[in-house]
């Protein structure tokens, strides 16, 4: 092997994989995320009342946090890998790689916050 | 040194695959920025039901319902593509992967045409 590719030997394997993983998940949940929200309603935009009869519900906020969850690990993964594709400094990949990383815990911290709240607001 | 991928190197005979690849890729990031978006604006569920109610006029106005449409056509090229992927890539789709574009890419077309006409018919 060539030394130049020595830094490439952690193939992403793994992240191959769960990136195909995650994606047959999220073509589930996507599916069924547009059917009940979008179409079962004839198109018509979401209401206040129709998602807080739905929060209440012990699965509600386990379907929202898996769904959560898959999506931004796909996404970020998903940039990521195209990143890497066009970036060969060592620094710069650091610099993206930081970054991503904390949009990720970002958008993961106010999402978990959503679903907390909602279903506490439900539940008192 | 190895080559650098530079982005207008699409110089292969199979231009299926080839394009596939590259509007997958823009889609892509097309819906994280997306998602980004989403999981901000469904944050505004906990200030109540009036916030909520507000942001959701201002999203129900026909620029927004268009996008929201383009929105659908993206996510179910992507999607769609991503299960010709996960066949190319698990069960040896690759000898036929043109033709699993051409169906695939028509089955998301059929479900564009219907969920962008119960998203506009409350539009005009």
């Amino acid at each position: 092997m060539n030394k130049d590719f020595k830094q490439t030997s952690r193939s992403g394997s793994v992240s191959w994989l769960l990136q195909r993983i995650s994606a047959v998940i999220l073509f589930v949940l996507m599916m069924l995320h547009f059917v009940t929200y979008h179409f079962l309603g004839k198109g018509k935009p979401v209401n206040y009342h129709w998602v807080m009869s739905k929060v209440g519900n012990w699965w509600f906020p386990l379907l929202q946090f898996a769904f959560l969850i898959t999506a931004l690990y796909h996404g970020l993964n998903g940039l990521w890998s195209v990143l890497e594709d066009y970036t060969t400094s060592k620094f710069w990949r650091l610099v993206w790689y930081s970054l991503l990383l904390t949009v990720g815990m970002i958008l993961l911290f106010v999402g978990v916050l959503t679903i907390i709240k909602l279903y506490t607001l439900k539940i008192a | 040194m190895y080559k650098r991928t530079r982005f207008y190197d699409f110089t292969y005979y199979n231009f299926i695959g080839t394009w596939a690849w590259v509007l997958h890729r823009l889609a892509g990031l097309a819906l994280i920025f997306y998602l980004s978006l989403h999981i901000w604006v469904i944050n505004s569920l906990t200030y109540g039901e009036k916030t909520f109610n507000d942001v959701m006029i201002f999203l129900s106005s026909p620029l927004f319902k268009l996008l929201e449409v383009g929105l659908w056509g993206v996510i179910l090229f992507h999607a769609f593509n991503g299960v010709r992927i996960v066949i190319v890539d698990f069960f040896k789709g690759s000898l036929a992967q043109k033709k699993w574009f051409v169906l695939l890419i028509a089955i998301a077309f059929v479900l564009w045409a219907l969920g962008s006409y119960l998203i506009l018919s409350h539009v005009f």
